[in-house]
């Protein structure tokens, strides 16, 4: 990037809120996936104004412009794929007003998902969008991928508790959609625009619902002795009317790999593991987690622990929260996949993961969200071997295609990106892509927002899907 | 009579074959918009029939209304045109539904009814209520955005369509989002369909999350004398650690409406508030001895567990309101607001006192968690549809008119979600279009670009 267009951006945010140097943009080209790209600037605005003087000054210099939070995303969403200035929404970190009556936040982008539940605890409240990186990833991302956590299967991803967004348009105009009331007369352009995964506006300011905090909580930990056991539990627990809040799997190679590290009790000759919660009214929780206890041990688990208070329930959660740390000490690299499938073909499709394991001879390990069949397969491999690396990739793509051959779909939650832009196909039409192009193109016509990010590139675009090595990805789900 | 050329009616039969094009004056005065009628009624049998259809309405400049069961086409503003009538109601197949995944796929002719029974059979529902009759589909509910008191417990529409298949205006067969409970592959072009009153398309599969049925259900009503105490309970209520499925509050005038379709169970004269509670027997019980401590607390004037029949009795009522006002009174006007809780004790007021100076009456239901309907009634019940009496006319219009700004005012966005089509006229059912109208004019030309489905009914004139 031209050296002058550095010291405009310098003169409009002071020189603290502009980064060039090599070695600090080095910082910005990678994001918890395995993708990488390099920015030719990074930018901090403080303000709604700031966004706004930024996207000017890159449409007159042609530059493309990306919003990162936090970093933490999955899916390349948050990297600079054809260069250009990355804004960097850290310093825009403020929580704008709370409105316990009518359970409304209404909050700047940076603002770190924990901080907000954190904030709003004194009230009884608390955000429900529970990702696992929450401690660290921003409301704004989180807006972005419409992302979700283990908590979303009784409570929904973002889309389910945004009301209303301040958009900063690539042609620089600011527009609000949405409002604080629970709905906006005239087509949702909220719930359009989460998700959208920074391809079609700057988000400057978000307004979310606020849930009360549940007067009591359940947490199971279910032990089985083979696969099939424990998802037709999971099968059957939500078929029989109980949505517990979380209800996570490890499967035997993952809860051998987080026990040798976390020492959270898992049984190592268990082929699964189910952590379960159930919340709600005391009553509620209590009859749920009784049946959910039955109904276990009927599909014969040869053990359910139930937590008898909050260090018990940390310690079985302890486990699944620290996993991919778990996974980190065992292998120098993973790819942490994202794919959902209908609950009932939880056992076929990981029996076919398995196959897939054996076939590119790379372990895979699966730990996920099978309440609501969310699967994160982590495919184990060395970065330092492009074979291995290549192998990696072609599994999760072959992984992909499974999820999408059992009547499921590309991403529960890590959003397509540059990861999987190129795998839409397996999903929609060259007329569906289409009509997704030309409705990106309402918000993003030049397509300077975010650009080659979601929707598959086009063949002669000349792009290469060869990537370098990328430093060891440690993303979590 | 046909306003459509000879020679383009004469090709409609190619279309969908002459047993399912109809343009006998009865069935044309049924599929009637705003008073205005089709030329013709197509009934397709599948996306790529409707895709034809589409392909030679665009390319004719044809415009077109999809129709469900007619039960809502009185909601938006008149068809700029109208030409061709797409009754959906032979798209009426359940295409997949899985039990076990909570997961269904319908075409979009499947009356609300007919599913609510199949799922029934499964010991599942979904959040949106049964309506009256058996005509109303859940294409049309869709479209029309009907929400309904369950949207407290389980969330509105948009929170469970999973996906929707759809035809554009151009007659290409398209489609967003996916079949299963979690899905963020691709732009979620569905949501806009919710509410959009087919101006985007013509949705031909509709994906939803269904939900187990609870247990058991019980209704509580809670009386009160005075407006103010019910909010108080309101207020209490949400604050406790209670979990509610159905929190709803109506004045006396709702509850006078209720009491003619033989809700005579409730006390006369009151504020009241509905609470439904889901779950096992100890859940139940838990929520009638919290209730019944907070309205000791609240010192309210009476406190009734309704029977089962009694309880499907009142939530049809809920379910229904515009309609049930609309029957009652033809000229009503009714409002939609969504407004934040805190805002609803001195809106209120302001409703209450502008249909007095105008010497009208009004029935008000409140869902708690943020939607008011206001029924605006003339004192004399016209036995015929409007046009209205010129001395019933202005004070309607007027008194509506004081109500949107009075809303606007409060920072809430209104619907006239039913009036006649003298207020219709007078002053547009939608709100002023706001900023974000420049980008819902270019997405309504993506999706139509010739504007030939729904032309003019939507909100900024789409």
């Amino acid at each position: 990037m031209h050296r002058s267009i550095i010291r405009e951006l310098e003169t409009l945010l002071g020189a603290s809120g502009v980064l060039s140097n090599s070695e600090d943009l080095l910082l910005y080209e990678y994001d918890g996936s395995i993708e990488e790209s390099h920015p030719d600037a990074i930018v901090f605005p403080a303000r709604k104004e700031d966004v706004v003087s930024i996207v000017t000054l890159a449409n007159r210099h042609s530059l493309p412009i990306v919003g990162r939070g936090a970093g933490t995303g999955l899916s390349g969403g948050a990297l600079a794929r054809r260069g250009g200035i990355v804004v960097s929404f850290s310093r825009m970190n403020h929580i704008t007003e709370i409105d316990p009556e009518n359970r409304r936040a209404v909050v700047e982008p940076g603002v770190v998902n924990l901080d907000l539940s954190r904030a709003v605890e004194k009230y009884g409240l608390y955000f429900a969008p529970d990702p696992s990186s929450q401690k660290s990833c921003t409301i704004g991302g989180n807006v972005a991928e419409n992302s979700g956590g283990p908590h979303t299967l009784a409570y929904g991803v973002t889309s389910n508790h945004v009301t209303g967004l301040e958009l900063v348009l690539p042609d620089a105009k600011v527009v609000r959609v949405g409002g604080r009331a629970m709905e906006t007369p005239g087509y949702d352009l909220t719930g359009l625009v989460v998700g959208s995964e920074g391809t079609f506006a700057l988000v400057t300011e978000i307004t979310v619902k606020l849930l009360r905090l549940s007067e009591d909580v359940r947490t199971l930990l279910a032990i089985f002795d083979t696969l099939e056991e424990a998802t037709d539990s999971v099968v059957e627990i939500t078929s029989r009317g109980i949505t517990p809040a979380a209800c996570e799997m490890l499967d035997g190679w993952t809860l051998r790999a987080v026990e040798a590290y976390v020492h959270a009790g898992f049984p190592v000759d268990s082929a699964a593991v189910l952590l379960m919660e159930v919340e709600g009214l005391r009553e509620a929780a209590e009859a749920q987690a009784a049946e959910i206890g039955d109904v276990c041990l009927r599909h014969n688990a040869r053990e359910v622990r139930r937590a008898r208070d909050a260090r018990e329930r940390a310690l079985l959660w302890k486990g699944r929260k620290e996993a991919f740390g778990a996974i980190g000490r065992v292998s120098p690299s993973y790819y942490v996949l994202d794919g959902v499938i209908p609950r009932t073909k939880l056992t076929p499709t990981l029996l076919r993961i398995e196959e897939i394991s054996k076939r590119f001879g790379l372990v895979i390990g699966n730990i996920f969200h099978a309440g609501d069949g969310n699967l994160h397969p982590l495919i184990l491999f060395d970065h330092r071997d492009a074979d291995q690396f290549r192998r990696a990739r072609a599994a999760g793509s072959e992984i992909m295609r499974l999820c999408v051959e059992m009547g499921g779909t590309l991403t529960g939650e890590h959003g397509v990106g540059m990861e999987k832009n190129e795998l839409m196909p397996l999903m929609f039409s060259d007329s569906d892509l289409d009509l997704m192009r030309k409705v990106r193109a309402v918000f993003n016509p030049a397509d300077m927002l975010n650009p080659g990010k979601v929707l598959p590139l086009g063949k002669g675009c000349g792009e290469t899907r060869l990537q370098p090595f990328p430093i060891s990805a440690s993303g979590e789900a | 009579m046909s306003r459509l050329a000879a020679s383009l009616s004469s090709r409609l039969p190619d279309l969908v074959g002459p047993a399912r094009l109809i343009a006998d004056a009865t069935s044309l005065a049924a599929c009637e918009v705003d008073g205005r009628g089709p030329s013709a009624i197509l009934q397709p049998n599948s996306a790529s029939e409707i895709a034809e259809i589409l392909r030679f309405a665009s390319a004719e400049r044809l415009a077109v209304i999809p129709t469900g069961g007619r039960t809502h086409l009185g909601i938006g503003m008149p068809p700029r045109h109208y030409d061709l009538a797409l009754d959906l109601s032979r798209m009426n197949k359940i295409l997949a539904y899985e039990p076990r995944d909570l997961t269904l796929g319908i075409e979009p002719g499947v009356t609300c009814a007919d599913l609510d029974r199949e799922l029934r059979q499964k010991g599942q529902f979904l959040p949106i209520a049964p309506r009256f009759g058996d005509r109303a589909t859940l294409g049309g509910m869709v479209a029309a955005g009907m929400d309904s008191p369950l949207r407290y417990g389980y969330g509105a529409t948009r929170d469970f369509l999973l996906g929707v298949e759809f035809v554009t205006g151009e007659g290409l067969v398209s489609k967003s989002g996916g079949r299963v409970v979690k899905n963020v592959t691709g732009y979620d072009l569905h949501k806009l369909f919710v509410g959009s009153l087919g101006t985007l398309g013509i949705i031909t599969r509709l994906n939803f999350r269904t939900f187990p049925l609870p247990p058991r259900r019980q209704m509580f009503v809670i009386a009160f004398d005075a407006p103010s105490r019910a909010f108080e309970f309101c207020r209490s209520l949400v604050k406790s650690p209670l979990d509610p499925k159905v929190l709803e509050v109506l004045d006396p005038g709702t509850a006078a409406l209720f009491q003619a379709r033989g809700v005579d169970f409730l006390p006369s004269g009151s504020w009241l508030v509905a609470i439904e509670a889901a779950g096992h027997e100890s859940v139940l019980a838990r929520h009638e001895r919290d209730l019944a401590s907070i309205y000791r607390e609240a010192r309210a004037g009476g406190f009734v567990s309704l029977e089962e029949s009694q309880r499907e009795l009142l939530f049809a009522c809920l379910s229904e309101f515009p309609s049930i006002a609309l029957a009652a009174n033809r000229t009503a006007v009714i409002f939609r607001v969504p407004i934040l809780p805190s805002a609803m004790p001195s809106l209120l007021e302001g409703i209450r006192s502008l249909a007095d100076d105008h010497g009208l009456t009004c029935a008000i239901l409140i869902r708690a968690l943020g939607v008011v309907y206001v029924a605006l009634l003339s004192p004399k019940q016209s036995p015929v549809e409007p046009p209205l009496e010129a001395n019933t006319r202005s004070p309607l219009i007027n008194c509506s008119r004081s109500m949107v700004d009075l809303f606007i005012s409060q920072g809430a966005l209104p619907t006239i979600e039913r009036c006649p089509l003298d207020v219709k006229t007078a002053l547009g059912v939608w709100p002023p279009p706001g900023a974000e109208n420049d980008i819902a004019q270019r997405l309504k030309r993506v999706f139509d670009p010739r504007a030939i489905l729904s032309p003019g009914r939507f909100r900024g004139g789409i």
